[in-house]
């Protein structure tokens, strides 16, 4: 017989080396060499069998397969010891075969997870075949034993796919062992190198170099046979598994299932549920392998990172995130600057404005838990210091608390992830900008016609800082209607508004502002009245118009010449063809009204001439009076 | 008719009821007119505050509505008052005895000269000495013209009409004005005479009262008071020659530069107290 294979040889030959030493030691010998003939003359009728203990044993013995295998250079008697061919049985007591005896190689396999397994068990009894040949059809053979389900599974895993055998992860052959999870990640690393360095990293690895039982490996997500690629292995299912248990995280707030499980309730798991891939799961966020703690300036949800993270997504709204303040003292490592999760929440992400958790109101409370402390004071058209806060007294907060949803919260003057500071110019609310901010669609668009045009507006948008806008005469963010109820308040708060800038000798000559307007109207019959507490008498607006106002030149105006008898008709049914032959406020009385001017004069001369001849008069009287009676 | 010859001192008539009525509605609504006119161009001032505070949140209003009708009140006094001097007898006298004299130059010069110390004794005055003449006109000056005014601006839909806004503001100021005239003449003027005026102190109570007595008289209304007396004393002496009739009709006297005037003397309003007749002697601020 041609000897093929080398390897075979080196096996044989020990084999045959050692067989011819015993025999040679034990001269006498009851089993001949070549018996292995005889042996087969009974043995290979295949329906040879034993009775033992009631079972029926085959003793059939495949002569081809036998010349064929890898052991077709021994004789039975080599493994068979203490067989008596003449007996019937062989041997009173049988002995086990003992491959190992030739095998040393193979010696681990008595210690290791396989001790209790046969030989034969996988080698089979006597069509051993050569140990390449063998190595083909390894995992089957794992298979054909391990019948558990998720070990069967394997056979659909990507490892399968890939030719991934048993013994690459296993070691496979005599030295097959169980994998700990401590070491899993170690293993699966042989080939999944990069991601081995990643989970490394990861607060799962540190967990679970602490010793924790619950800290979970690869296998913990991905399953151990069962492995399929990419992220369907990994759904959120396999976190959630671990993350909604409490009692795998005790005294850890962050890892917590009341913590996690808002997730179910999210925006991002919902969609995810009708089937829509693009909603996130936990690894879209937290990263897949490096998962880290939050705090860890390396996390893929560091505050400082959340706006690259969710924006992997949300790419137009972190783009203008970005060119907020926020975005912007988030860049500068300001650690207070707000990140996504500050208002939209972390887990429990939600549909924005829909759901209640992410209602106005909430919003409201959101922005202000930060700005809440008057840390950033608005001067209010009043000239007192304005607080954030007072938006909660506004009427655009108590509308929205009654349940009017259009009423605006903070996000819709100030934008929501475009907001900017007001000295951008930008920013919604820029001077520039303001008007067209209250006045956006469904809400102030009426006052923002009446605006567009007037005097005020037209100074506005020439960049002039002096005009006023929107927010000048509302004021800011405590906005409120207490004195519109009130009339007689309100128009002396109304004049007093009008009169801070017109009468602001500073302002006046600045922009060429008739002078004077003020203190005119004051001393008039209105101005007058409205100090007393007329509820009726005209205050500035009565004639003026509010958002509307208009030089007299202009056509359009309330004060002009042809709508002034319109205007003073209001009041006064009787004037409205009045003649205004001389303007109303009399700011050079000398020039607009001599008339008046030389009474004036006329009688400042007869009250100090007149009265202080009276004085004089009388004092000497006195005088003389109680000198006289002095003397009596 | 309190004030007797019986009950020892006697009184003399200085202004009848009719004349205290009068003066009354005056000076009440002249305060009221006052207070509600300043206190709408003053509004802020600590006393106006203090009146909106006791009335109320309609003291504005209120305010508007009591100065009209003060101003109404006034009006119609005055215009009972102008009746009063053209159609009654005691009226007619009344503004005779107003009405301004030459004499009224002499007697201020010597009063002035007399309060200077360049002269040793007062003029003597009669019953109005140029210091209560110059009250009753600067009175009628200032009624004239507030009445005006205020009409002007109280129905400012009719007159804006006619006077356009220009008119209005003059309307305005002269109102103002004439306002702080006339209440500085009052309290400078009036008001010392009446109330810290020596010879009166406290006050003269001849306009709740209506009499003054004979030592107010003597000091204040001399002529008057010895004419009075004069009279009483031909009244004593032809006694039971003159009759009632007679009485009502006593001759008038020559009064300066040889004019003669008819004083009537009401009747009615002196049937116990001695009629004012007066009389004014060319020289009888010259006596020392």
């Amino acid at each position: 017989m041609e000897i093929r294979n080398k390897n075979i040889l080196k096996v044989i030959f020990p084999v045959v080396l050692i067989t011819g030493l015993l025999i040679f030691a034990d001269s006498y010998s009851r089993i001949s060499k070549g018996n292995t003939d005889i042996c087969l003359s009974c043995h290979e009728d295949n329906t040879l069998t034993m009775e033992k203990d009631g079972k029926k044993i085959p003793l059939y013995v495949d002569p081809d397969r036998y010349k064929k295998s890898a052991h077709q250079m021994a004789e039975c008697e080599d493994c068979h010891e203490n067989y008596d061919p003449d007996e019937l049985p062989h041997s009173k007591t049988p002995s086990q075969v003992n491959c190992i005896s030739c095998h040393k190689e193979a010696k681990s396999i008595e210690t290791n997870v396989h001790s209790k397994v046969k030989c034969y068990d996988c080698h089979t009894r006597h069509e051993v075949r050569p140990a390449k040949e063998f190595a083909k059809d390894q995992t089957r053979n794992c298979l054909s034993c391990h019948k558990n389900r998720d070990i069967q599974h394997y056979s659909s895993s990507v490892h399968a796919k890939n030719n991934v055998g048993c013994e690459g992860c296993h070691n496979g052959g005599h030295t097959v062992k169980k994998i700990s999870k401590q070491e899993t990640a170690n293993v699966c690393g042989k080939c999944h190198g990069g991601h081995e360095k990643d989970f490394n990293n990861s607060i799962h690895m540190s967990v679970l170099k602490r010793g924790d039982k619950n800290a979970p490996t690869c296998t913990d997500c991905h399953g151990s046979h069962k492995i399929v690629r990419g992220k369907i292995s990994v759904e959120s299912e396999a976190c959630l598994k671990c993350h909604l248990d409490e009692e795998k995280f005790p005294g850890d707030s962050l890892g917590s299932a009341k913590f996690v499980a808002h997730y179910k309730t999210s925006i991002h798991a919902s969609i995810d549920k009708e089937g829509l891939l693009e909603a996130a799961g936990c690894v879209d966020c937290h990263g897949d392998h490096m998962v880290q703690n939050p705090g860890n300036p390396r996390a893929s949800t560091n505050h400082a990172r959340l706006m690259e993270t969710c924006g992997k997504c949300h790419k137009d709204v972190v783009e203008s995130f970005n060119k907020s303040k926020h975005g912007k003292e988030l860049v500068k490592g300001n650690d207070k600057a707000p990140t996504c999760t500050d208002c939209h929440g972390e887990h429990d992400i939600k549909s924005t404005l829909i759901s209640n958790d992410f209602s106005k109101l909430n919003l409201t409370e959101k922005c202000l838990s930060c700005h809440k402390d008057g840390k950033i004071p608005h001067k209010n058209f009043k000239g007192e210091e304005e607080l954030i806060t007072g938006y909660q007294n506004s009427v655009h907060y108590l509308a929205l608390k009654d349940g009017n949803h259009d009423a605006p919260t903070c996000y819709e003057c100030h934008g929501a992830h475009e907001m900017e500071s007001a000295d951008n110019p930008s920013s919604k609310i820029n001077k520039i900008n303001i008007a067209k901010t209250c006045g956006q669609s469904n809400c102030h668009v009426n006052q923002l016609n009446d605006f567009t045009g007037s005097i005020h507006e037209s100074g506005v948008s020439k960049g002039n800082k002096d005009a006023p806008t929107c927010n000048n005469c509302h004021g800011n963010h405590g906005i409120v209607s207490k004195n519109i109820d009130n009339k007689q308040e309100k128009a002396k708060d109304l004049v007093k508004l009008c009169y801070d800038c017109h009468s602001s000798v500073e302002l006046v000559e600045r922009n060429d502002l008739p002078t004077q307007v003020g203190e005119s109207f004051k001393e008039s019959f209105h101005g007058l009245a409205i100090r007393g507490g007329s509820r009726e008498a005209a205050n500035c607006e009565s004639c003026h118009g509010n958002h509307n106002i208009r030089p007299s030149s202009d056509s359009l105006s309330t004060i002009s010449k042809k709508n002034l008898p319109q205007t003073c008709g209001k009041c006064h049914p009787g004037a409205t063809e009045v003649l205004f032959t001389k303007k109303i406020h009399l700011n050079d009385i000398e020039k607009d009204s001599p008339w008046v001017f030389w009474i004036t004069r006329f009688y400042m001369f007869m009250i100090f001439g007149i009265i202080g001849f009276m004085i004089f008069h009388n004092v000497l009287d006195l005088r003389r009076k109680l000198k006289s009676k002095k003397k009596k | 008719m309190s004030g007797q010859v019986n009950t020892g001192e006697r009184e003399y008539l200085r202004m009848t009821f009719n004349e205290r009525i009068q003066h009354f509605l005056l000076l009440s609504s002249f305060i009221v007119l006052i207070l509600t006119g300043f206190g709408l161009k003053f509004p802020e001032a600590f006393w106006v505050k203090w009146i909106v505070f006791i009335i109320g949140e309609n003291a504005f209003e209120a305010r508007g509505i009591v100065h009209r009708i003060a101003g109404g009140v006034m009006i119609v006094a005055s215009l009972y008052h102008l009746y009063y001097i053209l159609f009654t007898v005691r009226g007619k006298q009344l503004v005779r005895d107003f009405w301004p004299k030459k004499q009224d130059i002499t007697d201020f010069k010597n009063s002035m000269l007399y309060l200077i110390g360049k002269r040793e004794t007062r003029p003597k005055f009669g019953r109005f000495s140029y210091i209560e003449r110059m009250e009753y006109w600067a009175v009628v000056w200032g009624t004239i013209v507030m009445g005006a005014t205020g009409t002007v601006l109280w129905f400012e839909n009719i007159f804006l009409k006619f006077t356009t806004n220009e008119g209005m503001d003059i309307a305005t100021a002269v109102h103002y004005y004439e306002a702080i005239l006339a209440s500085l003449a009052i309290l400078v003027w009036h008001f010392y005479f009446v109330f810290l005026n020596p010879d009166v102190y406290p006050m003269n109570k001849a306009s709740f009262k209506g009499f003054l007595t004979r030592e107010e008289m003597e000091k204040e209304h001399p002529l008057e008071l010895e004419e009075i007396e004069g009279v009483e004393t031909e009244e004593s002496k032809g006694m039971n020659e003159l009759d009632d009739s007679k009485n009502d009709n006593i001759e008038e006297l020559i009064i300066d530069e040889g004019k003669k005037e008819t004083d009537d003397v009401s009747k009615k309003e002196t049937e116990v107290m001695v009629k004012n007749k007066t009389e004014f002697k060319d020289n009888h601020g010259e006596d020392e």
